[in-house]
Parts: C-alpha cells; structure tokens; sequence
C-alpha cells in the first residue's frame, strides 16, 4: 500500500532520471511481498504448536485426533483445566517455582550488578583475573557439574528445599556480564563527585548506580526469570518431595501418569507457558534485549 | 572537573595502607565477594571435584574409592556410552548446522522495512517463549502417530512417520525441535549483529553499484563474524546440554537412539547410582565442550588472518 503510493508520490519529483525505474521498483516491491510470504510461512510454523497447545486444550477427548483436521474446537470442552488443576497438586507447584523464580531473579539483580560495579569502577590487583574466572563459568553447563553439586547439596542437607532449588544459581557469569558492559559506559565522575557530597560506597551504588542500570537489569531480570523457570535438570535431581516440586517437575510427571489425557496434559501446558506469555507482551523489549544481550562481545 | 578536585589533596594518602584509594579497593572486593563465594562453591569446586570422582567408584553408600582411570578406560569400551557420544554428536552437528544459515536468514529479512514487521517479529520469536517442558509435551502430543503432524504432512501427500515410536526417526524429531526453539534465539542476536554495522558500510556499497548479494557476501557476512562465532559457539555449548526434551519426550529410546550424553549421565548417577562413571562421563562432556569451542575459535581466527 504505501509503497505504491510512494511511488506515486515520487513520480514527477524524478521522471527520467535513472532508466529502469520502474522496473527495478516493481520488482523490489515483488521481493517485498515474496519476503513478506516467506516470514508468514515461518510465523505459521513457530505458531502452530501454541494454537494446537490451546485449542487441544478445549478439545474432546472423542475430537482428539479427529480426521478431517477440527481447527476450532468443538464443542468446546472447558472442564478440562480444572480436571487438570485438580488432578495433582499444581497450585502449590506453581507457586514454588514462583518462589524460586522471583528468589533467583533478585539474587541475580544484586550480585550481578554489585559484581559488576566492583569490575569496573574499582581498581584492585587480580581484577582482569577475576573476570576471566566468572566469564568461564559460562563454559561451564551444570550437566558437567551436576553430580559432585548434588552431593554438596546432599551434605548441606539442601535436598528437597528452596535453598537447594536458589542458592547455587544466585549468581551467573553471563548477568555478571551484562552488568559489566553496561557498567562501562557509566562516567567514574559521577561517582567521584557523589563521594566529595560525602555520600558512602553503598550509597552510592543504591541511590545513583541502580537506577542508572535500570535498562540493563530489566534485560537481566526477564533473562534470568525465564531461565529460571525453564529449570528442569536441576530440581529433577534435588527433589523427591511433593510439596517440594516445580512446574516443569509436575507438568513431567503429569506427562508420565496421564500420558494419554492430551485434553488435561494441554490445558497444564497453556497454564504453565501464560507466566512467560504474559512476561513477553509486558516487556517485549527487556525480553529482547536480554537476549541480543549474549551476542555481546568485547 | 571534580574528579581532579578529588585527586589533588589525597595523592599522597593513597599510597598509604589505609588511604582512600586502598579503602575504595576493599569495598570493590567486598561488592565482589558473594559472587566470587558461590561461584567457588557451586561452579569451581563441583569441577574440580568431578574430575576427583571420575578416579573413583562411588555408590552414595560405601565412600569413594579411588580406582584410578578404570571408569574412563571402561567407557571406552562400553557400546553404550559410545553410542550416547555419537548421538551428541550427531544432535549438535544437525541441530547447529541449520540454525546458523536459517537464523542468519531470518535476522536478513528482518533488518528492512515491511508491512506488520513487529507482528511477524514477535510470532517467529514465540518458540523462545514456551518452557522447555511445556515443548516436550506439546511436541509429543503432536508427534503421535495419528497426531497434527503426521496429518498435515498427509495433506502435503506425505507418508505418516512414527516419529517418536521408530529408532530412525526420534532423534530427528527430537532435532527438529531443537532447531524450532534455537532459530528465533539466535535470529535476536543476529538483528543486533545486523543493527551494529554502520549504515555507512551499505552507502557505500550502494555507491559502488553493489548488488544485495554482493553487499550480503563482503560487507555483510565478514563484519557479522564476531557474532557468528560467538553464535556457533553457544549454540553448541546449548546442543551438547540437551536434557529436558529428550527425557520427556523418549526417555532416551527408542533403542538408545536419543540418548544423548546428559541424558545418560543423569540416568548413571541418579537411576543406577554409579556416580564415578557418571562424573567420567562428565569429564568427556567438559572435554567435548572444550574442544567444540576450541575448533571454532581456530576455524574463525584462521579466517580473520587470511584476509
């Protein structure tokens, strides 16, 4: 639409001046619509498994695999999220990886930030040593790791509680990261002048470091909540306790005990990604960022 | 201005041990101290100690015992573990492969104008979105033999595959879905790649009379390399971790087929308790990783002297 009115627009404005005109235009809005099909074609592909997620979810059993293809559901079939929710203890599990989602997200906002100013505003011996160290550990999967972990969870008596499921992920090398390089950016006048007014170190870094940051700890916050409830490894191994278990530990085990219920199994599954649906419409750019974020370098 | 203001008077005390200067060193150690205080416990420690326990045989029973290279020798021989090692590689080579190419793609396309360019963003970066779990499930679903899948490829007049049933197609199914979730991911980064290169570059490619593809292939593609590297290079570390998926989805069968190395790991420590053997295998992983990343900084670093 607006490019042919571009073009109508431009028309008298160059008339002969590049012959080809035309034709080159035509063509490009071509590759335009051509590009333009190609993402609708993938936006279908990355889409279709939300839609059959939801729409499954209102599905009847009997519909389930119904041949020709029910893209709308009928009838509808709304019990089935309350069949769901009551078949195994979800509210509780919803709330523990809330729990420890928020938990680790906060850890992570401090620690890394606190890290972060202390690598790039203070001048100590072994600071560029110390860096490397933390950049590492992002080499460092928990798969390679996990198994003495465990056993210091075990000796720590860590097993079946938050603190196993938050402390060792308070910290992480990519949010130390994150923070740094934003960091850099902050003038070390700022700083100086604050500390002349007399203000103290903390001080300093609560009321005039933090706020500055806010960009980048909204990236981080959205990264690091995500990741954490994404966690499934981990509290798979940790825990054995009911009451203890995560979302993806109770949506797993749901899968293996009504593996068939697809109507119920559906509806836990559109429950357990609308947190992070709702995280990604209200802060689609903080989500965004946080993940062009690891495509930095120095 | 105020910077030097500072800096006139206390000079001299910051030579001192108690001066400013080395009071500013130790609150910068303070701040630095809890990261530094986990990480060691929950990062550094574990990986020392992994490769103390892959010496060991250990049960959680009876204490350690130190056995020297028995478990790594011992895997070598074990058809299992070899097989768990190919399918590793074999998922990180096809679910890396065509990430770069389609992700690159993608993040080409976008870097332009177009009609409903957010909407379309916004949808193609939805798989980022769903849980790792929740894709398991929904995926499994999908793939049943009389599943969505299966009946839209039956309109396209494909053959139904059994997916997750056959030990020739699970672990492309499970591929499949690691490239469906990677895709997007990696597209962000590349947009930001894309968005750092100066529009300069392109004016003067366009001057030149430069074609699409002959600004994509020497402007494009070599100033893109810092990111592509840094791309390839996660995406393995992510491919040689994959865990959730294929646990849910198929355990690790049909036939050991998906069975990749964390997946095996996490069964030989915490299904048959043999946790010598499961850090041994570990340490191949930590090995593998190295490797991967150490290959791909050579590879790109190579090409950095050549031009």
């Amino acid at each position: 639409m607006t490019n042919s009115a571009e073009q109508v627009a431009a028309l008298p404005m160059k008339p002969k001046t590049r012959p080809g005109g035309w034709a080159r235009r035509a063509l490009k809005r071509r590759a335009t619509i051509v590009i333009f099909g190609v993402l609708a074609a993938v936006a279908c592909v990355t889409l279709l498994p939300f839609y059959w997620m939801f729409s499954s979810s209102l599905r009847t059993m009997d519909n389930m695999f119904a041949i020709p293809i029910q893209w709308i559901p009928h009838p509808l079939n709304w019990m089935s999220y309350a069949n769901a929710w009551q078949a195994q203890d979800f509210a509780r599990y919803f709330f523990n990886s809330a729990v420890v989602a928020v938990a680790i997200t906060l850890g992570n906002l401090l620690l890394c930030s606190l890290a972060g100013y202390s690598l790039t505003k203070f001048h100590y011996r072994g600071r560029g040593l110390l860096f490397l160290l933390i950049l590492s550990t992002m080499m460092l999967p928990l798969e390679i790791t996990m198994v003495p972990l465990f056993l210091i969870i075990k000796q720590l008596d860590w097993a079946n509680s938050y603190q196993g499921l938050i402390v060792p992920f308070l910290v992480d090398g990519f949010g130390v990261f994150l923070m740094r390089q934003y960091m850099l950016s902050i003038p070390k006048d700022l700083i100086d002048s604050a500390r002349i007014d007399g203000a103290s170190e903390l001080r300093i870094f609560w009321m005039i470091i933090m706020p500055l940051c806010k960009p980048a700890l909204v990236a981080l916050a959205v990264f690091t909540f995500r990741e954490a409830w994404d966690m499934y490894i981990w509290p798979l191994i940790i825990i054995t306790k009911d009451s203890q278990r995560t979302l993806p530990l109770g949506i797993s085990l749901f899968m293996s005990s009504y593996g068939t219920s697809w109507d119920q199994l559906m509806a836990i599954a559109v429950l357990g990604t609308l947190p992070m649906i709702l995280l990604f419409f209200f802060l689609q750019r903080a989500f965004i960022q946080g993940i062009a974020a690891t495509g930095l370098k120095e | 201005m105020s910077s030097k203001a500072y800096l006139v008077s206390p000079t001299r005390r910051r030579r001192r041990r108690f001066g400013l200067a080395s009071k500013q060193a130790a609150f910068g150690y303070a701040i630095i101290l809890p990261t530094l205080a986990i990480l060691a416990v929950f990062r550094f420690y574990p990986m020392v100690e992994a490769f103390y326990l892959s010496l060991t045989q250990y049960d959680l029973v009876h204490p350690p015992k130190f056995i020297g290279l028995a478990n790594f020798i011992d895997l070598l021989h074990d058809p299992l573990f070899l097989k768990s090692a190919r399918v590793s590689i074999a998922y990180v080579v096809f679910s890396v492969v065509p990430v770069i190419p389609l992700s690159l793609g993608l993040a080409v396309l976008f870097n332009r104008n177009l009609l409903f360019k957010n909407i379309l963003r916004s949808a193609v970066f939805m798989p980022v979105v769903m849980p790792a779990v929740v894709m398991a499930v929904v995926w499994t679903f999908m793939y049943q033999q009389d599943g969505v899948v299966n009946t839209l490829l039956d309109m396209l007049g494909i053959a139904p595959i059994p997916w997750l049933r056959s030990s020739a197609s699970a672990l492309w199914a499970v591929i499949l879905i690691g490239i469906w979730r990677a895709t997007p991911y990696y597209m962000v980064i590349f947009l930001a790649g894309l968005q750092a290169i100066p529009a300069d570059y392109y004016d003067a490619a366009k001057i030149d009379g430069a074609n699409a593809w002959e600004t994509f292939w020497h402007i494009t593609l070599p100033l893109l390399k810092p990111t592509m590297l840094l791309v390839v290079v996660m995406n393995v570390i992510v491919a040689l971790k994959v865990f959730a998926v294929p646990m849910i989805m198929t355990g690790g069968g049909p036939a050991d087929s998906t069975r990749v190395l964390p997946l095996f790991i996490y069964q030989t420590a915490f299904e048959f308790f043999d946790m010598g053997r499961a850090a041994a295998m570990s340490v191949f992983l930590f090995v593998g990783v190295m490797l991967f990343s150490f290959i791909q900084v050579r590879i790109f670093s190579r090409g950095e002297e050549l031009r």
